[in-house]
C-alpha cells in the first residue's frame, strides 16, 4: 500500500490523455482523495502533443509532485518531448504502448531503470474491445484501476457521465475498453504491487477547482457586479466563468476591445458604486498600468488580477513563473503603492480574492492580485470552506450628514475619506486624474500634491500589521528560515516537511501581502533564524530584491531563484536545505575550535 | 417642460480656457440642454478625457470624472453598466476620440450604450500648445508640422455613420441656440449619440475656423432639406467634412436599435431567477460522477 501516487500521462492531441486525468481526479476527489492534476501542452491550437500529471494522496496535497510513480507514453516521442516536466526515476513504474516496437529493455529514458516497465498494446486492446483506437484513453485508465487501486466505480460513473450524449453504443464500448484495462492489469500483477491506500473517511465532501474558477467564485462571494477585460492565457478563464455565473448576481461582463478598455470600464463601475474586477496576464499588465494611476489618483476599489506566465513579452505564455512582480510593485508613475496580494493555491486562492476585494474597498485602492499558471490552471481538491466565516467589506460611504458640504477628499485621520457615487444627492464631486484638493478640484499647488501624496500613501500603513496576511510555519526556534509565495509555497512547505522528517529544523514563511512591504514581519522572522532560502520562480529574485529595498537581509538568507517554466520542486529545495545545514554545522563547529 | 435652470448645471470652477474659446460656447450649450431634459445634477455622470475640452465635467455640477487621454469611452460605458438609470454624457477633443481613443469609438458605436459623446473638435492640440491634430487638414504648418502636415485629416463625421451610429450631428458655438438643440436631441436619443462640434481654438486655430468664419460659412441641414432618415445621403453630406460646415443632426434612426444596457438587464433578470445564493456559490465545484 502507499499513501499517494504521481502518475504522468503523455501522447499525442486526440489521445485524450488530459480528458483520462480529469476522469481521474474527478473519482479521486469523490472518493475523498486529495489530489492536484496539472496538464502541458504543445504550442498548438489544436493536434500536437499533451501531458497531464495527477499527484493522489491519502494525505493534503501541496504541489504537483516531482518524481512520476507512474509514467504512461502512449508514444516516447510525444512523452519525451515533456522533459522535466515528466521527470522518471528507480521508482517508477513504466507503462507504455507496446506497437512503439521498443524493447521493454531500451525504453528511451536516459540514465534511469525504472522499477518496473510494462508494455502494453493499449492500441489493439481499444480496437479489439471499443471498435475504435478512441478508447485508448479509457484502457489506460483501467489498467490504472487495476494496477493501482485506483477506484473502478467512481472513474466508470464519471465516464458514463462524460459521455451521456454520446449514446449507448460508445457508452458500452468504452465499458469494454475498462474492463480490457482491468483485466490486463489483473493478468499480469505487478512485481511489487502499489496500490493505494484507501482515502480517510471524511463527511465533508471535497471540491474540485482550478485557481481561475475559484478566483472568479471568490469575485462574486465578495459581491462584484462587474468584470471588464480582454482574453489572455494564462487568465481567461476568469472571464469565462463570469461570463456564465456573474448576470445572475445582477452584475455584468463587458469583453473589452482592449486591455486598457477592460480596465477602464471597471475604473467607471467602480466610480459608478459597484464593486469590480479584471484579470489579465503580463503584457496586459503593462497596458493597463495608466489606468491603474487614475484608480490611485482618484482612490476608486478594484481588483486587477495578473495570473503570471514566462515573461518579457509573448514570453512563455502556457507556463508559469513569478516575475510580474517588479511589474506589480513598480510600474506606476507618480509616488504610488498598491496593495499586491498572492495567492499559494486553487484553495487560497478563494480567501486571498475576497480579501483582495476587502482592502480594495476599505483603502479605496486599485490591489493587484499576483496569481500564477500554476495555480490558476491547475485542478485541485479543495476541503469545504466555511464562508460564514470570511467576511466582506463595503466603501466607506458617506451618511447624510456628511452630504451636506461634502468634500470627497477630505482628510481623514485614517486619509480614507467618504467616498460617495452618481445618483447620491448632495455626494456630486469631480473624480480626476489631475491633482486636486479635498473638494476635488484641480490643483497644480505643490502644497497640496504632498498632502494629498500622503493621504494617498499613509492610508495603506495599516495593511501591514496584518499579521493574518503572514502565516509562518515550523519549529520557533528552527535556524534555517524558508521564505516562498505564490505557487512556490506549496513546494516549500513540503520541502520544509521532507527536511523536518530528516531532522533538519526549518522554518518557512509565506507571504500573501507582497507590498506594501511589512517592515515587521519580515524583521521577526528574519531575526530568528541564522541562514535560509528566499525561493521563486523570477530569474532575477524579484522578491528577495525588493525586500532588500525596504528590511535588512541577513546575509545568510540566499535567493534559490530561476526561471520559470520549470517548478521548483520540493527535492531540489530539500537539497539545497541540506548545504544549509552543513553550512551551519561547519560555522558550529568552527565556533568550538579552540583559539590558537 | 422642465422645470430646471441652466444656472444649476453651472459649477464654481473657473474655466482655465483662453478667452473667446469656442468651449465656453459648447458649456453653455450643455447647461440648456441639461436644464431641456431635466434629470437632476446627481443623476448625471459626466466623463471625460484630456486635452482642454476635457475640462469640462469640472465647470458642471454633475458627477464629473476627467480621466486619462483617450478612454472617456470605456469609463462611460463602466459606469452606464453599473447603474443604466444615470445620464451618461462623455466629452473630449479631436485627439482624444480621433487619435488617442480612436480605437474605442467604433465598439462604443457598435454596443450601443445610451451615451451621448461630445467631441469639441478644433482641429488643432490646444492644451500641449500647438501640435498636429487627427483632424488638422493636409499641409497644415504646426509646431511639429515645421513644413506642413503630410497626412489626411479623419473625418469624424463619416467615420461615426461609417460603424452605425444611431444618431450623429455638427454644431458650432456659432449657432448657440442650434448646438444646445442638437445636444438635448442627443441626450434624448435612446442610444449611442455623437456631436460633433467645431470648437475653434482661438490660440492655435486657423483664421478660417473662427466664430466668425463658422458665423458666415455655416449651412444648416435643413436648410438644404436634408432627411435625417437617410443614412446614406447623410454620408454624402458628411464627405465635404473640411470644405464645408454643415450644422444640425445628419443621421436620426428613425427605429432605434435596443441599446447595450438593455440587453443586459434582460439577460440579469432571465438567468437571476435562478440565481443561488452567493454565500452557496462553492456548490459549483462539487465533483459530480452521476448525471
Amino acid at each position: 500500500m502507499t499513501s499517494e501516487l504521481v502518475i504522468g500521462m503523455a501522447g499525442a492531441g486526440g489521445d485524450g490523455i488530459v480528458s483520462a486525468g480529469e476522469s481521474l481526479i474527478v473519482a479521486a476527489a469523490v472518493e475523498g482523495y486529495h489530489a492536484i492534476l496539472t496538464k502541458s501542452f504543445g504550442s498548438q491550437i489544436r493536434g500536437g502533443e499533451s501531458s497531464c500529471r495527477l499527484r493522489v494522496s491519502v494525505d493534503p496535497v501541496l504541489n504537483p509532485g516531482g518524481t512520476l510513480d507512474v509514467a504512461v507514453a502512449l508514444n516516447w516521442d510525444d512523452f519525451l518531448r515533456f522533459g522535466a516536466e515528466l521527470p522518471t526515476g528507480g521508482r517508477t513504474v513504466v507503462i507504455y504502448e507496446s506497437a512503439s516496437g521498443v524493447a521493454p529493455d531500451r525504453v528511451p529514458l536516459a540514465g534511469i531503470v525504472p522499477a518496473e516497465v510494462l508494455p502494453v498494446p493499449i492500441g489493439a486492446m481499444a480496437r479489439e474491445s471499443a471498435g475504435t483506437e478512441k478508447a485508448k484513453n479509457t484502457v489506460v485508465l483501467g489498467l490504472l484501476a487495476g494496477w493501482f487501486g485506483l477506484t473502478p466505480e467512481a472513474i466508470l460513473a464519471g465516464l458514463h457521465r462524460k459521455l451521456s450524449k454520446k449514446g449507448p453504443e460508445v457508452i458500452a464500448g468504452n465499458d469494454r475498453a475498462f474492463a480490457a484495462g482491468l483485466w490486463h492489469a489483473a493478468e499480469h500483477p505487478l512485481a511489487a504491487p502499489r496500490r493505494l491506500a484507501l482515502p480517510r473517511p471524511s463527511t465533508a465532501r471535497k471540491l474540485l477547482a482550478d485557481g481561475n474558477d475559484i478566483c472568479a467564485a471568490a469575485a462574486i462571494f465578495a459581491g462584484c457586479q462587474f468584470f471588464g477585460g480582454y482574453p489572455i492565457t494564462p487568465s481567461t478563464e476568469v472571464m469565462q466563468f463570469l461570463g456564465r455565473e456573474l448576470w445572475r448576481y445582477g452584475g455584468a461582463v463587458l469583453q473589452a476591445e482592449d486591455e486598457i478598455a477592460g480596465l477602464g470600464a471597471v475604473v467607471g463601475a467602480s466610480f459608478a458604486g459597484r464593486k469590480a474586477m479584471t484579470a489579465t496576464s503580463g503584457p496586459g499588465m503593462s497596458l493597463k498600468t495608466e489606468m491603474l494611476g487614475l484608480a490611485t489618483v482618484a482612490e476608486l476599489p478594484l481588483v486587477c488580477v495578473n495570473v503570471q506566465r514566462g515573461g518579457p513579452s509573448t514570453g512563455v505564455p502556457t507556463k508559469s513563473e513569478q516575475s510580474d512582480l517588479f511589474q506589480a510593485v513598480f510600474s506606476a508613475h507618480g509616488d504610488v503603492v498598491r496593495p499586491v496580494l498572492a495567492p499559494t493555491s486553487v484553495a487560497d486562492t478563494f480567501a486571498v480574492t475576497v480579501e483582495a476585494f476587502n482592502i480594495a474597498e476599505e483603502f479605496q485602492t486599485p490591489v493587484i492580485v499576483l496569481s500564477d499558471q500554476e495555480i490558476a490552471q491547475r485542478k485541485e481538491t479543495v476541503d469545504p470552506i466555511d464562508t460564514s466565516a470570511i467576511r466582506v467589506v463595503d466603501r466607506r460611504r458617506p451618511r447624510a450628514e456628511e452630504l451636506v458640504g461634502y468634500e470627497r477628499f477630505r482628510l481623514t485621520d485614517s486619509h480614507v475619506s467618504p467616498l460617495s457615487q452618481p445618483g447620491m444627492e448632495g455626494g456630486n464631486y469631480l473624480a480626476s486624474g489631475i491633482e486636486h484638493t479635498e473638494t476635488g478640484a484641480p490643483t497644480a499647488s505643490g502644497e497640496v500634491h504632498a498632502r494629498m501624496n500622503e493621504k494617498r500613501l499613509r492610508k495603506l500603513d495599516p495593511l501591514k500589521e496584518r499579521s493574518a496576511l503572514f502565516e509562518v510555519e515550523g519549529p520557533p526556534d528552527a535556524p534555517i528560515g524558508l521564505l516562498a509565495w505564490g505557487s512556490l509555497a506549496g513546494s516549500a512547505r513540503e520541502a520544509r516537511r521532507l527536511a523536518a522528517a530528516e531532522g533538519l529544523k526549518v522554518k518557512l514563511l509565506v507571504p500573501r501581502l507582497l507590498y506594501p512591504v511589512s517592515e515587521r514581519a519580515y524583521h521577526s522572522f528574519f531575526r530568528s533564524v541564522t541562514r535560509g532560502l528566499v525561493i521563486e520562480q523570477s530569474h532575477q529574485a524579484q522578491l528577495y530584491r525588493v525586500l532588500r529595498m525596504f528590511v535588512d537581509v541577513p546575509r545568510g538568507m540566499e535567493p534559490f531563484a530561476r526561471s520559470g517554466a520549470n517548478p521548483i520542486r520540493p527535492e531540489e529545495i530539500l537539497e539545497r536545505v541540506r548545504q544549509q545545514a552543513m553550512a551551519l554545522q561547519r560555522v558550529h563547529e568552527d565556533e568550538l575550535q579552540p583559539q590558537e | 417642460m422642465s422645470t430646471m435652470m441652466a444656472t444649476q448645471f453651472r459649477s464654481d470652477l473657473k474655466p482655465i480656457w483662453c478667452p473667446g474659446c469656442g468651449d465656453f460656447g459648447v458649456v453653455q450649450a450643455i447647461y440648456r440642454a441639461l436644464a431641456a431634459v431635466g434629470r437632476p445634477p446627481h443623476e448625471i455622470a459626466f466623463v471625460s478625457g484630456i486635452g482642454c475640452s476635457s475640462r469640462i465635467p469640472g465647470y458642471t455640477t454633475a458627477y464629473g470624472f476627467n480621466t486619462v487621454h483617450g478612454r472617456a469611452l470605456p469609463i462611460a460605458q463602466g459606469i452606464k453598466l453599473a447603474n443604466p438609470d444615470l445620464l451618461v454624457l462623455v466629452a473630449g477633443g479631436d485627439g482624444d476620440g480621433f487619435s488617442i481613443g480612436g480605437g474605442h469609438v467604433p465598439h462604443a458605436i457598435r454596443r450601443n450604450l445610451d451615451l451621448t459623446y461630445i467631441v469639441m473638435d478644433n482641429q488643432i492640440y490646444g492644451l500641449t500648445k500647438g501640435q498636429l491634430s487627427p483632424t488638422s487638414p493636409r499641409g497644415l504648418k504646426t509646431v511639429t508640422s515645421a513644413y506642413g502636415s503630410l497626412e489626411d485629416p479623419v473625418n469624424p463625421l463619416l467615420y461615426v455613420l461609417a460603424y452605425g451610429a444611431g444618431f450623429v450631428a455638427q454644431g458650432t458655438p456659432a449657432d448657440m441656440a442650434g448646438l444646445a438643440a442638437v445636444i438635448e436631441e442627443a441626450i434624448r436619443f435612446p442610444g449611442f449619440a455623437f456631436v460633433n462640434v467645431q470648437s475653434p481654438c482661438v490660440t492655435f486655430g486657423q483664421a478660417e475656423a473662427q466664430l466668425r468664419a463658422h458665423k458666415a460659412g455655416m449651412q444648416k441641414l435643413t436648410d438644404l432639406g436634408h432627411d435625417p432618415a437617410d443614412r446614406l445621403g447623410a454620408m454624402a453630406l458628411a464627405q465635404r467634412y473640411g470644405e464645408a460646415l454643415h450644422t444640425g443632426v445628419f443621421y436620426r434612426d428613425p427605429s432605434p436599435r435596443p441599446t447595450y444596457e438593455a440587453a443586459v438587464r434582460e439577460r440579469q433578470t432571465s438567468l437571476g431567477a435562478e440565481a443561488p445564493s452567493r454565500a452557496r456559490i462553492l456548490e459549483a465545484f462539487l465533483p459530480r460522477t452521476s448525471a
